[in-house]
């Protein structure tokens, strides 16, 4: 590589077609993204079910998603799934059907042991205020469990929007695809495949930031001020009745 | 109060009761076993309207379960409740007057249980706004009134983060009171705070059962409390009702051994 020529005009050229493969790749990343942490929520209440079936089912889908490669799946629903069903599907839907049954079943993880840190007496006084079961879920658990998880949520969506590049070996037009063929008709792998690589991470890496950003706050929590009363006068003082 | 009640009888809690005096809660039989440990094993338990109830007994005695089984949180085996008239729970399930029923139960717990991701305000207005379907400013309305009563009306817009073990016992007495319950239940919620914090708190139970005609049922460790400001004293011990009386009954001239050597262990420890 001592008297390697590099031909950044060439990555200039192929600059549109790169950016066209960027745009796939955020959609898909995006779209996976928003659907696998809504599908989470009613996975994660199963996989807690008090029904052992319920809970066992979700269980084994999330224990599959977790231990078996990717690639694998990926290929699976693009390739075997067919076979089965008769039914082909494209490529950008086999893909966003892959990436988002397998991040749905690691977000249901973090949103499970999101729902478990919530205490449960604060869900009973939530109970005894008559809320209903999904008001309990949306105003009492949802949001504490998201803010607990929050760091976890964002590296898991790193992880997905890097993995999307998998994608491209069931020729969806991704950043990665894209890459690849232009590298393999110039010969200019080196300029090209770095690219790619700078592309990936200046998306990345500001969540990133953000993620150790909120991890390291949510390990020293900071002391929370007094708070001030509207009337400084000193606290009204209950005078017990019965107590003396 | 261990009355062997006939479970048989087809007489319900409610009409019997009719005849003679109303009580506000009337539960009957209850029955409650945690792998064959029977927690509650044929309790009959009543509190009058705008009475104070202090439960007392040994850790592990059933007191919590008591109180949980009367809210709803943990279902029994058996037993009949009467709630304000209405026969919320017949054999241990409950019937379709539960709701109802139930309404009128606020409870506050040990452990600190307001949500801390809302402000004072959010934690009061929710279960009115959503339950309720009250309008805004009728919520803010009967926030103020709620606080007021605990004496906590500056703490509105405070964060639940900002506020002592006290003061959140108070405003989650605030919050139970915004529901306008005519009992609430309260498990050991002093027990987490210093004597002071605890006398005020218990304090504002004292004044919430005078002034609004409250009735209260309190699990406690307090004996002092349990002498002084309550109406009745109930000593359980082993899921059963040992001594149900007012507390010179109970602490000056009961016979009851247990109840004896109960009180003496907590006060000396
Ligand atoms: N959910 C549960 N599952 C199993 N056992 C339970 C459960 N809740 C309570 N128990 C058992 O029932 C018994 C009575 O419990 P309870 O909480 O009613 O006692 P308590 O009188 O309130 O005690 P404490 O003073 O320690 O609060 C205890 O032996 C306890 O271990
Ligand atoms: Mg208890």
């Amino acid at each position: 590589m001592n008297n390697y020529n590099f031909d950044w005009a060439l990555v200039w050229g192929s600059l549109p077609d790169l950016m066209g493969g960027l745009a796939t790749t955020i959609q898909l990343a995006i779209l996976t993204i928003v659907l696998a942490m809504i599908l989470a929520i009613p996975l994660a209440l199963a996989r807690m079910a008090k029904i052992e079936i319920v809970r066992w089912a979700a269980q084994g889908y999330i224990e599959i998603f977790r231990c078996t490669p990717m690639l694998v799946q990926l290929f699976w629903i693009f390739y075997a799934l067919p076979a089965l069903t008769g039914i082909t599907i494209p490529g950008f839907w086999s893909a966003l059907i892959a990436l988002t049954a397998n991040l749905t079943a690691f977000m249901a993880e973090a949103y499970r042991s999101g729902f478990q840190s919530v205490p449960v007496e604060q869900v009973e006084a939530g109970q005894m205020l008559r809320l209903s079961r999904m008001q309990q879920l949306r105003y009492i658990i949802v949001p504490q469990a998201l803010r607990q998880q929050t760091p976890v949520i964002l590296s898991l969506n790193i992880s997905m929007f890097k993995d999307t590049a998998l994608v491209s070996t069931i020729a969806v037009a991704d950043l990665m695809f894209r890459s690849n063929v232009i590298a393999t008709q110039s010969y200019k792998a080196l300029e090209v495949f770095t690219t790619a690589a700078v592309i990936y991470f200046v998306i990345a890496f500001p969540v990133s930031l953000i993620t150790s950003h909120i991890e390291r706050r949510s390990l020293q929590p900071p002391k929370p001020k007094p708070f001030k009363r509207a009337d400084a006068s000193p606290a009204n003082p209950i005078v017990p009745e019965g107590v003396r | 109060m261990t009355a062997t009640a006939g479970q048989q009888s087809t007489v319900n809690i409610c009409e019997a009761q009719a005849a003679g005096q109303h009580h506000l809660v009337s539960a009957r039989g209850l029955r409650k076993t945690f792998h064959e440990n029977k927690v509650l094993d044929n309790v009959d338990f009543d509190v009058d309207s705008g009475e104070v109830v202090t439960i007392i007994g040994r850790s592990g005695s059933g007191k919590s379960t008591l109180l949980r089984v009367i809210a709803g949180l943990t279902e029994p085996e058996d037993g009949d409740v009467c709630l304000d008239g209405r026969l919320v729970r017949s054999k241990g399930q409950r019937t379709d007057e539960w709701n109802a029923g139930a309404s009128l139960v606020g409870m506050v717990f040990q452990s600190y249980t307001l949500w801390p991701h809302m402000n004072v305000y959010d934690n009061l207005t929710l279960a009115p706004r959503k339950v309720l379907h009250m309008s805004k400013s009728e919520a803010s309305d009967r926030a103020a009134i709620a606080l007021k009563e605990v004496g906590m009306e500056e703490f509105i817009k405070a964060n639940v983060s900002q506020l002592s073990g006290g003061q959140r016992q108070r405003v989650a007495i605030a919050r139970a009171l915004m529901m306008r319950p005519r009992l609430i239940l309260c498990d050991e919620i002093t027990s987490a705070l210093d004597p002071p914090v605890a006398a005020e708190v218990l304090g504002v139970l004292t004044r919430l059962k005078h002034e609004e005609g409250l009735a209260i049922c309190l699990v406690t460790h307090d004996m002092a409390f349990a002498a002084k400001a309550a109406d009745r004293v109930v000593f359980f011990s082993e899921g059963v009702i040992k001594v149900n009386a007012s507390p010179h009954e109970a602490f000056e001239e009961c016979g009851n051994a247990e109840l004896k050597s109960f009180v003496d262990a907590v006060r000396f420890g």
